[in-house]
């Protein structure tokens, strides 16, 4: 439905977005994730119309929309701080756009009330209606900006970290919120966020952004499961990071010590750069006297102190390259494990688990510059 | 020896007082505060307008005034054509003024709070309106009479762009001169208002009606228009008790030919007429008075500033 064709934006010399392609299709809930900078505002006012590319083209249903004004592409953007006309009533927020547009404006008053009030049930405010915007809280005015961009049925609603201004508890009730709506509507979303949990959680498809470019596309289970570079398990925040080289027998030697690679990996030469990650909740704390299997991986570690968060709690241990390591204990079926501060242990997970990237030789000889 | 103890500490704790009338100190201290400010303005405002009150009753001999209580200055105001027609010259071109002010000012005001983006360019946009200030009121007046006159820069412009014949000599010592000599000293005070208000308004507001297929005709109306609207409000206070008040520009600019009420005050008191000029005075504060009230009713300032 929605086509993104080799996008670039450049300001001020620097690309916010890099060549940049996708395709989205009908109905789709798609969630893009990217650190601040990555380009991910710039692209929603693309595709908003807010702005105009440098080159590439957009394109929806097959019509180019390159020289079509924002309000005549029938997308629809929610912004980041709502923007509700702060002298207007929720009413009339709501009913602004089928009243108010140039082309084809709702002059039947009874029809108008009748969408407005149908939208404001949808998004549960039907009691706020004659309210001003100032009485109400973030949660409402997030569902009043809504509103006011689904009654207009829009082929595609684009919303920038909708959920950034709320609270933690708030943020989750509009989560399911916001696919319950879009499951009733079937109008395309496009959700931006900062945040790899909202991303993961929301989208039929993850789009994970950096630098002006698409680092990976997929399903949330794919993204979270099987990154495809160590870029995206560094954004999912999930991952324990290590850079080494091969040894030539399935090994690769990191800085914190040799860690045996995924079977599955294709055998490379020796003395390749690697990056390697292990997510945190694969591996299992085990003392020193315990044997490792053929099968497993290890790595000495030193316990420092655990996070406890409810159901979850994250223990944390200095390797002996002095980096910090993560291990995601879940604690539905068993009491937590208690660990002694400044004793050793063993961090182990199965080797398959672990996921190998080659490393460009571009990233080698820039990194070996920097050093030198 | 004990007695005196005791009695010191008797006395100490009056001169602390309980935690209640401590209390009381303190709140007693904070109207303190307001002291200057009710002193000043009960001196210099609220007795000199009783005073006023008082006067305009007082009756008026050719030569004296005494302070035997009459109505004859009121019923004198009221059933002279003079100052009718002085009452209704103010009231006529103080709309003519305010209106032209807003027609002039608001879009300039909202070019600088809305178009222009840099911050320091839009600070000195506004500095520039205020450059004529850095004259003096009078000279500001003055200087209209060279542009104005017939034989004024105005009127050779037009003679050598062949718009015109003669020139045109109804620009100075008429109502005209006076009108836009005042749109010209006050439109800043319209200006300045406004563009703070529209300077306010979020752009993603603006972006969001764009968004859902608003012309722009139908954004002004329903958003920036509403949103300044407490600009326009105060900007009109401020011209509307400058220009009620006014005579030095129509005695300037109109050969004593204009006489709006400040200009009646000004003669009455210059001959004394001290009874008169406070009916005038009381007359000028009362239409005053009505206008702000009316204006502040439009909006709701203390909720939008």
């Amino acid at each position: 439905m929605l086509d993104i064709h080799s996008l670039t934006k450049r300001y001020g010399g620097e690309a916010a977005l890099d060549g940049l392609s996708l395709s989205v299709a009908e109905g789709a809930y798609l969630s893009l994730l990217g650190p601040s900078g990555s380009g991910k505002s710039t692209l929603l006012r693309l595709i908003a119309g807010y702005e105009t590319p440098d080159e590439g083209q957009v394109t929806l249903d097959g019509r180019n929309l390159t020289t079509v004004p924002a309000h005549e592409r029938g997308i629809g953007f929610v912004s980041q701080g709502f923007a509700l006309f702060p002298h207007l009533s929720v009413f009339e927020n709501v009913a602004f756009g089928l009243r108010y547009h140039a082309r084809a404006p709702l002059r039947d008053g009874a029809e108008v009330r009748r969408r407005v009030m149908e939208t404001l049930e949808m998004v549960g405010l039907t009691d706020y209606a004659q309210r001003q915007i100032q009485q109400l809280s973030g949660g409402q005015k997030q569902r009043v900006a809504l509103a006011r961009t689904l009654v207009v049925r829009p082929r595609l609603c684009l919303l920038d970290e909708p959920l950034g201004a709320l609270d933690a508890n708030l943020r989750q009730r509009m989560t399911l919120e916001l696919r319950r709506i879009h499951a009733a509507l079937g109008i395309t979303f496009f959700h931006v966020t900062g945040n790899e949990m909202e991303a993961l959680a929301m989208g039929d498809r993850v789009v994970v952004l950096d630098a002006g470019r698409i680092l990976q596309a997929d399903a949330p289970d794919i993204v979270y499961n099987k990154p495809k570079s160590i870029a995206v398990a560094r954004f999912l925040n999930r991952y324990n990071l290590f850079s080494g080289r091969t040894d030539g027998r399935g090994g690769i030697a990191a800085a914190a010590g040799l860690i045996a690679g995924p079977s599955t990996a294709d055998q490379r030469q020796a003395s390749d750069f690697v990056d390697f990650c292990i997510r945190i909740d694969k591996i299992r704390v085990q003392t020193e006297a315990e044997a490792i299997g053929p099968s497993q991986a290890a790595l000495p570690a030193t316990y420092i102190t655990s996070e406890f968060s409810g159901a979850i709690i994250t223990h944390l241990f200095r390797l002996a390259d002095d980096r910090v390591a993560e291990v995601e204990d879940h604690l539905s079926h068993r009491r937590p494990a208690e660990y002694a501060a400044g004793q050793r242990y063993r961090l182990v997970w199965p080797r398959d688990e672990g996921l190998v990237f080659p490393v460009s030789a571009a990233v080698v000889e820039a990194a070996i510059r920097r050093a030198a | 020896m004990s007695t005196t103890v005791q009695d010191r500490a008797v006395q100490t704790a009056r001169k602390a007082g309980s935690p209640r009338s401590l209390a009381r100190q303190q709140a007693a201290g904070q109207w303190m505060l307001l002291a200057p400010g009710v002193i000043w303005m009960v001196l210099c405002l609220v007795l000199p307008m009783l005073m006023m009150i008082y006067v305009s009753f007082w009756t008026q001999t050719t030569f004296s005034i005494n302070s035997t209580l009459t109505l004859d200055n009121w019923v004198a105001f009221f059933s002279t054509p003079t100052y009718l027609d002085s009452l209704l010259t103010t009231v006529e071109l103080w709309f003519v003024t305010l209106a032209l002010i807003f027609v002039i000012g608001y879009p300039v005001a909202v070019f600088i709070g809305l178009f222009v983006r840099d911050k320091t360019v839009q600070t000195s946009l506004l500095v520039l309106c205020v450059v004529p200030f850095w004259t003096s009121f009078l000279i500001r007046v003055l200087a209209w009479r060279p542009m104005l006159g017939t034989d004024g820069a105005v009127n050779i412009i037009l003679l050598k762009l062949g718009l015109i014949r003669q020139p045109i000599e109804a620009l100075l010592f008429t109502q005209y001169s006076v009108v836009i000599g005042m749109v010209q000293i006050y439109v800043v005070f319209m200006v300045g208002p406004v563009a703070f208000m529209v300077s306010r308004i979020d752009r993603s507001l603006i972006e969001a009606a764009r968004d859902l297929g608003a012309s722009t005709a139908r954004i002004f109306l329903t958003i920036i228009l509403p949103l300044s609207l407490p600009g326009i409000v105060v900007g009109s206070i401020f011209v509307s008790v400058m220009v009620l008040g006014e005579f030095a520009t129509p005695s300037a600019l109109s050969g004593d030919k204009v006489n709006l009420l400040g200009n009646i005050i000004v003669t009455q008191v210059g001959s004394l007429k001290w009874a008169f000029a406070s009916v005038c005075g009381v007359i000028l504060t009362v239409l005053m008075a009505v206008t702000v009230v009316a204006l502040l009713r439009i909006v709701n300032l203390r909720r939008e500033i």
